[in-house]
């Protein structure tokens, strides 16, 4: 960590020289933000890069540093990005699914020559502690912390891994959601 | 990086060669990042008027070849309609995941937006979600 502070360079810019322009223009918007911390804002990346040296991913212990671990991250972002879409259909799926069931209630009303009339009632929806209910809880917070790993990877402004999110999130769309429209075709038609 | 909004005449914005230093290049950013928000919310009603239209296209082949089927009791003479109907959904769904890749990246580039903390570009970004949804909403209902 020491030669971050002397040279005031971002961690992703230690890859290549196409980065070095970027320190000029990163000094000028200190002097106009007023903070002394000029240090502070060298330690993430506000442009895109391409690189592999010295990223950090997440977590404190999951740094790259090699092109060979790079490859890895890039498929296991892609596989994250997959299965988050691949995560929102199957929510979807379980949704409708869980709503076929309906809840017919009847209610006496009273009619217009004094007779009583029965109004049916008819809710869709799932009671509060069911099993799809609580199901889809439990996806829901796992697809809400997903994402926000998917912010913080794009955050990194790394380029290999942003085309990783990106691509595996087209894919995961393109083969998850085949699936589904198939389904949606013969269930729309049915209801 | 502040993390606190501010009022600020520079800002460097997602890329190495998009940094300005004067109100009118905060100027021409904002209204970039502004277009990209109304054609972020194009590309959602986009996604969901292709779909509707390829399912209710293809349910009416679909249907056609049904009857076709029942009335020359013969598999070999739809074939040319089964793969000409497959290869039109294909076409059809990959065009949608081509514009769900766009969607995605559009909308963490408007987030690194936003993470510059430039109150200016944030105006633009909520004033550009505004516009496009105002703009590309009524269309999702048009059939």
């Amino acid at each position: 960590m020491g030669h971050f502070h002397h040279v005031g360079m971002s961690m992703g810019m230690s890859s290549g020289d196409d980065n070095s322009t970027m320190a000029p223009s990163h000094h000028h918007p200190t002097s106009s933000a007023s903070h002394s911390h000029s240090h502070m804002m060298m330690m993430m990346p506000m442009t895109f890069y391409f690189g592999f040296k010295n990223v950090e991913l997440l977590f404190s212990g999951l740094v790259i540093n090699t092109a060979g671990e790079m490859a890895g991250a890039f498929v296991a972002v892609f596989l994250l990005a997959m299965f988050y879409e691949g995560l929102k259909i199957a929510r979807e799926g379980l949704l409708r699914k869980s709503q076929v069931s309906i809840r017919y209630n009847s209610m006496p009303v009273p009619g217009p020559n004094g007779t009583i009339l029965m109004e049916t009632h008819k809710t869709v929806g799932q009671q509060m502690l069911s099993f799809p209910h609580l199901l889809q809880t439990v996806l829901h917070i796992i697809q809400v912390v997903i994402s926000y790993f998917l912010m913080l990877i794009f955050m990194t402004y790394n380029g290999y891994l942003c085309i990783a999110v990106a691509a595996g999130a087209g894919m995961g769309y393109f083969l998850f959601s085949w699936k589904k429209a198939v389904v949606v075709d013969i269930t729309e038609h049915c209801h | 990086m502040a993390m606190h909004f501010i009022f600020s005449d520079e800002v460097v914005l997602l890329f190495d060669f998009w940094s300005v230093h004067s109100p009118a290049g905060v100027a021409l950013s904002v209204l970039v990042i502004l277009l990209l928000a109304v054609l972020y919310e194009g590309i959602k009603v986009g996604k969901a008027r292709l779909l509707h239209q390829a399912l209710t296209s293809l349910s009416i082949s679909t249907s056609q070849q049904l009857i076709e089927e029942t009335d020359q009791h013969s598999t070999s003479s739809d074939s040319p309609h089964v793969s000409r109907t497959r290869l039109r959904w294909f076409l059809c769904h990959f065009g949608q995941s081509l514009l769900h890749v766009a969607q995605v990246v559009i909308g963490y580039f408007m987030m690194l937006a936003v993470m510059s903390y430039n109150t200016w570009i944030f105006f633009g970004v909520v004033l550009g979600s505004g516009v496009g949804y105002y703009l590309a909403y009524p269309l999702l209902s048009m059939t």
